[in-house]
C-alpha cells in the first residue's frame, strides 16, 4: 500500500492547507567499551512514520508504527484535528509557509563502505586494541570507547507535490583516557565529531597512533600547572574547540524560530535580531561563517530538509557583518523572506521538524598560515585543543569555555601543558578579537551528534569547522 | 496496552534460546502542546511501543532493540540480539539478570491525568496567552501529558509491570528585557491549577521590573526550589561510587564520612504517596528508602549491579529526589543576613573539574537583590562557579520542602558567600 498518497490525500479530503508524511526507518548500532568490559553492544531500529498538517496558519503532528491502512487514516485525522486545535490560538491568521517548488529526487550519503556490512568482531577488536593501548600506560586508570554507526532511509511526500527518498549515514568514533594520582584526576580525548560516510573513514584514521597520543597528553594534563587568576590573554582555539564555540555561539543564534523567541521558554532567545540583518558586526573582517547542506561529510547534508527544501550554501556571517539566518518554510516569511533555507529537520520519524543549525564553518584564512606559524608568531597566549566545560546564556551573548588540552605560549613556543583552564567572553567581543585564521590546507570539521534542542528534545546533527585561529585580549585563567 | 505487551514477553521468553536474558518492553502516549510568542507552534500527539532485549551465551552479551511486534519482528529481535552475543567478545564484567523479587503494589496512575483531553490543554493555554496579552506580554511554553507503562523480564525469573501519567506545564513570560518563568510536573493533573501557575508567574513578573547591574562577587544567595532542583540533577549525575572509588570523582574514600555541609540530608523515599517512585529500576532492582547523605554524611551512592557484586553491596540509583527542609520562609531568611539576591533559576550547568566537583552556569528567570531584610530591585544576572559539596557547608537555612517536580521535592536554600564570576550584560 501506498501509505504516502493515502495520508495526502486524506488530509487533502478533510481541508488541509498543506500536509507532509516522513516515513521514517533509523537503524543504529551502538559499541560501548569501558576498559576491556563491553557495556552495551546494541542494534536498534525505529521505524514509524509522522504526519503534519497545517490548517489556517497552525499545525499538528502525529506519529505512528502501525502500518495499516486504518492507521494511517486516523493518523492523518488526528493530525489534522489537533492543527484545528492549534488554530484556536495563533497570531493573525497564523503561519503561512515559504514558497517551494516541488522535487522528486533522491539523495545517498557519499559511502564506499557501509559500516553496517563491517562485522562486529572486527569492530570490537578495533576498539579493544585501542584501549589496550590507553590502558597500557602506567598512570591510565580508566579507558573508554565508543562507536556509533545510524543509518536513516526516509521517505517523505507532501501535498506540494514533492516525493523524496533520502538515505544518510554517519559513523562517530570516540573514545577516552583518564589519567589518576593521588591528587587529581584529568582526561584527554579523541572526539572529532560524527562524519557522513562510510566505514572508510575508519580506515583512513591511524587509531592506535591517536590512543597514544591521548593517553601521553592525559599523564602529561593530571600532572600539569593551571594558571593563576583571570587575565586579559591571546588564545589559539584549534579547529575541534572552535567547532563547540562556533556552534554556540553563532549557530543558535542565528536560528531563526530562536531569533522569533519560539523557543523562549526553554533553549532561549537570541540577541541576533532581525534589525541587525547587514549591520551587526559579528566578527572582525577576517570572520566569514558559510551555512553549507551541501558539505561532503556534512551530518546536515541530506539532500533536502524535512520541509522538502533542498540542501543550500549561504553566508551567515560574511567579513564580519551578520547576513543571515538558518531558516524554514514556517520562519522565513515572518522576517519577510520569500524562500527557506532548508533547515528544518526532525531526528526520528516521531520527532516533530524544527528550525536546526545547519552546517555551518568559519571560512579558512586567505593567506598562507600554519598553526606552527601563528604559534611562532604569538608572544603570550593559551592554546586550546579539543571540547571540555562550555556554558552560555540563554540570549547567546556571553559564556564560558573550557577545553580538552592546554598549552602555555611564550616567546612564539608552546612552553609547557595546563590544566583547568577557562575563558570567559561574549558576543560580539570575541569574534571580533579574531586577527588571524590559518588557511585551508588545515581546515577540519567537526560534527555534532548530540545538539539537544526542541520540547519534546531531539538529538540533532551538524557539522561545523574552520582552521586553527586566533583570539586576542580574551580573559584566561585557571579555574575558581 | 499490557495485553500485547504480556503477549510479546511471552513469546521472547518461548524463542530465546540465549543463556541468559533481560526484556523491557515500554510503552508511551504522549500529547505535547507548545506554545510560544501568544500562539500554539506545535501540537503533538502519538504512542510509541519499544521492545529492548538484551542475552548472553556465557559472558559474551548482545543487545537490540525495535518498535515494531508481529512476530517476524519478534523473531528479528531474538536473532539480532543472540547473533550479536554469539560473535561478541567475552565481557569480564558480565552480571547475570536479575532473579524474581516481591515488588510493591501497584499505585494505578491518575485517571485525570490520562483523561485529560486537548480542548482542556488548549483552553489552559488561552487563559496563560490572555493573562500575557493583558500586560502587553509575551508567554512561552509547553503543556505535556504522558502516560506510560513497563515491562520487564528476566531469564532468572524477575517479572516487573509498572504504570506512570504524568501532566506538566512551563511557561516563561517575557516584556523587553524582563523575562521569568514557572514550571510544574505532578502524576495527578486534578492537582494542578493554572490559575496558581498564572498567579505565581505574575508575581515574578511584577518583581522583576527595571533590573539594576550589580558587582560580581561572593555573595548569600536565596535559591528558590526551582534553582535547587538545577543543580542537584548535576550532583546526582556524578554521585557514583565506582568513579569515586576509581578516583575520577571528588567522592574518593568519602563514604561514611562528613562530606557536605550538616544542614543538606537527601534520599530517595517510596513513603511519600505524592512522590513518584517508580515499582523497580530499569535492571530490576525495587525500588526501597535509601538515605543517600544524611547531615552532610555519605551513607550511600549509586552503583550498578556489577560493581555492587564485585564490592558485596546492594546496588542502586536514585529514583527520585526528597532534600529534607526546615520552616524559615524566605521573608525570614532575607532577615538572617545583611544583604543577598533571590535567584528564580539556574541554567546551562556544566562541569569545570569532576575531581573538584566544581561546575559553572548561570541565573535566569529572574534576580532580585535584597538587603536589610527586603526586596530592594531586580538585578542583571550572574555566571557563577561552585564547588558543589563546598556550597552545602554554607547553607545557613532552609525552607521547607516542596514538590516540584513528579519526583522531586526541594526546600529553597540560603547560601553563603555564593560564588558569582561574571555579570551577563542583561
Amino acid at each position: 500500500m501506498n501509505y504516502l498518497e493515502l495520508a495526502l490525500d486524506k488530509a487533502i479530503s478533510l481541508g488541509a492547507d498543506y500536509a507532509d508524511i516522513r516515513i521514517q526507518r533509523t537503524q543504529s548500532e551502538f559499541i560501548y567499551l569501558r576498559n576491556l568490559s563491553l557495556k552495551n553492544t546494541s542494534m536498534n531500529e525505529l521505524y514509524g512514520y509522522g504526519i503534519r498538517v497545517l490548517k489556517n496558519g497552525a499545525w499538528g503532528f502525529v506519529h505512528s508504527n502501525i502500518f495499516t491502512e486504518d492507521a494511517v487514516i486516523k493518523t492523518t485525522k488526528r493530525a489534522y484535528s489537533l492543527a484545528e486545535q492549534s488554530g484556536r490560538l495563533k497570531n493573525g491568521k497564523g503561519l503561512k509557509l515559504a514558497h517551494e517548488r516541488s522535487y522528486i529526487d533522491s539523495y545517498h550519503t557519499p559511502c564506499d563502505i557501509d559500516p553496517f556490512t563491517i562485522s562486529l568482531s572486527e569492530k570490537v577488536e578495533m576498539m579493544l586494541e585501542v584501549n589496550r593501548t590507553l590502558l597500557g600506560y602506567e598512570g591510565i586508570k580508566q579507558a573508554m570507547f565508543m562507536l556509533e554507526c545510524t543509518k536513516d532511509e526516509k521517505l517523505f511526500g507532501s501535498t506540494c507535490g514533492t516525493r523524496l527518498d533520502l538515505h544518510t549515514v554517519y559513523l562517530e568514533p570516540t573514545f577516552r583516557a583518564t589519567a589518576v594520582t593521588p591528587q587529581d584526576s584529568q582526561s584527554r580525548s579523541f572526539r572529532d565529531g560524527g562524519v557522513a560516510c562510510g566505514w572508510e573513514y575508519i580506515d583512513s584514521l591511524d587509531l592506535l597512533e591517536k590512543a597514544e597520543k591521548v593517553a601521553e597528553e592525559a599523564l602529561m594534563k593530571v600532572k600539569a600547572d593551571s594558571l593563576g587568576a583571570e587575565e586579559r590573554r591571546t588564545l589559539i582555539l584549534d579547529p575541534i574547540h572552535l567547532g563547540l564555540t562556533m556552534h554556540e555561539s553563532v549557530g543558535h543564534p542565528t536560528e531563526l524560530d530562536r531569533v522569533l523567541g519560539w523557543e523562549a521558554d526553554f533553549a532561549g532567545i537570541s540577541f541576533a535580531t532581525p534589525e541587525k540583518l547587514g549591520s551587526y558586526q559579528y566578527g572582525s573582517k577576517l570572520v566569514n561563517f558559510l551555512a553549507d547542506n551541501t558539505l561532503e561529510g556534512g551530518l546536515a547534508t541530506a539532500g533536502y530538509d524535512d520541509d522538502g527544501v533542498p540542501n543550500q550554501k549561504w553566508y551567515i556571517v560574511k567579513e564580519g557583518i551578520l547576513k543571515e539566518y538558518g531558516t524554514t518554510r514556517d520562519t522565513a516569511p515572518i522576517i519577510g523572506l520569500e524562500m527557506s533555507r532548508g533547515c528544518n529537520r526532525a531526528t526520528y520519524y516521531f520527532d516533530f521538524p524544527i528550525n536546526r543549525i545547519p552546517n555551518l564553518y568559519l571560512e579558512p584564512g586567505k593567506a598562507e598560515l600554519s598553526p606552527s606559524e601563528l604559534i611562532t608568531d604569538t608572544e603570550d597566549g593559551v592554546y586550546i585543543d579539543g571540547q571540555g566545560s562550555f556554558s552560555i546564556d540563554q540570549h547567546r551573548v556571553n559564556f564560558q569555555f573550557g577545553g580538552d588540552m592546554f598549552w602555555e605560549i611564550k616567546n612564539g613556543k608552546k612552553i609547557r601543558p595546563l590544566k583547568k583552564i577557562i575563558y570567559k567572553s561574549n558576543n560580539p567581543e570575541f569574534w571580533n578579537s579574531v586577527d588571524a585564521i590559518c588557511d585551508s590546507r588545515f581546515f577540519r570539521t567537526f560534527g555534532v551528534t548530540n545538539c539537544g534542542k526542541g520540547q519534546p528534545g531531539q538529538r540533532g546533527r551538524m557539522t561545523h569547522g574552520g582552521a586553527t585561529a586566533r583570539f586576542r585580549n580574551i580573559r584566561v585563567g585557571g579555574s575558581q | 496496552m499490557k495485553e500485547k505487551m504480556t503477549r510479546a514477553a511471552d513469546f521472547i521468553r518461548r524463542h530465546c534460546q540465549a543463556d541468559d536474558f533481560t526484556l523491557r518492553i515500554h510503552h508511551t502516549e504522549d500529547l505535547y502542546t507548545r506554545f510560544a510568542q501568544n500562539a500554539i507552534t506545535q501540537h503533538i500527539d502519538g504512542k510509541n511501543l519499544y521492545a529492548h532485549l538484551e542475552v548472553a551465551f556465557d559472558n559474551r552479551t548482545g543487545a537490540a532493540a525495535v518498535n515494531q511486534f508481529d512476530e517476524e519482528s519478534l523473531k528479528n529481535l531474538i536473532c539480532k540480539a543472540e547473533n550479536i552475543a554469539k560473535l561478541n567478545k567475552p565481557d569480564p564484567e558480565y552480571t547475570p539478570s536479575e532473579k524474581a523479587h516481591e515488588l510493591r503494589e501497584l499505585i494505578k496512575p491518575s485517571a485525570a491525568t490520562r483523561d485529560l483531553q486537548v480542548e482542556k490543554i488548549v483552553a489552559d493555554i488561552a487563559k496563560c496567552i490572555k493573562n500575557a496579552e493583558e500586560k502587553k506580554a509575551k508567554v512561552s511554553g509547553i503543556s505535556e501529558k504522558k502516560f506510560s507503562e513497563s515491562l520487564l523480564l528476566t531469564k532468572n525469573g524477575f517479572e516487573g509491570y509498572d504504570q506512570r501519567a504524568l501532566f506538566s506545564h512551563s511557561m516563561t513570560m517575557k516584556k523587553g528585557g524582563i523575562e521569568t518563568k514557572v514550571s510544574l510536573s505532578a502524576g495527578n493533573h486534578a492537582e494542578f491549577s493554572i490559575s496558581r501557575m498564572i498567579e505565581q508567574l505574575n508575581g515574578q513578573f511584577e518583581s522583576l521590573q527595571e533590573p539594576q547591574t550589580m558587582e560580581k562577587g561572593r555573595m548569600p544567595v536565596i535559591m528558590r526550589p526551582q534553582a535547587v532542583i538545577q543543580w542537584l540533577f548535576y550532583l546526582i549525575w556524578t554521585y557514583n561510587l565506582r568513579e569515586a572509588d576509581e578516583g575520577t570523582n571528588a567522592y574518593t574514600g568519602q563514604v561514611g564520612k562528613q562530606f557536605f555541609g550538616d544542614r543538606f540530608t537527601f534520599r530517595s523515599t517510596i513513603d511519600d504517596t505524592k512522590l513518584h517512585a517508580p515499582l523497580f529500576t530499569n535492571d530490576g532492582i525495587p525500588t526501597k528508602n535509601i538515605d543517600w547523605l544524611v547531615k552532610g554524611v555519605i551513607k550511600n551512592m549509586q552503583a550498578d549491579r556489577y560493581y555492587a557484586r564485585k564490592i558485596n553491596i546492594e546496588p542502586g540509583s536514585v529514583f527520585n529526589i526528597f532534600i529534607e527542609g526546615d520552616n524559615t520562609g524566605e521573608q525570614e531568611m532575607m532577615k538572617l543576613v545583611n544583604r543577598g539576591v533571590i535567584l528564580n533559576n539556574l541554567w546551562y550547568i556544566r562541569p569545570i573539574d569532576m575531581k573538584r566537583n566544581e561546575w559553572t552556569g548561570l541565573t535566569r528567570d529572574g534576580v532580585l537583590y535584597f538587603e536589610n531584610g527586603k526586596v530592594q530591585h531586580a538585578v542583571t544576572n550572574f555566571r557563577w562557579n561552585e564547588i558543589f559539596h563546598e556550597m552545602t557547608k554554607r547553607i545557613l537555612a532552609l525552607g521547607p520542602s516542596v514538590q516540584i517536580e513528579h519526583d522531586a521535592s526541594v526546600p529553597a536554600m540560603l547560601i553563603d558567600d555564593f560564588n558569582f564570576v561574571d555579570v551577563t550584560t542583561f
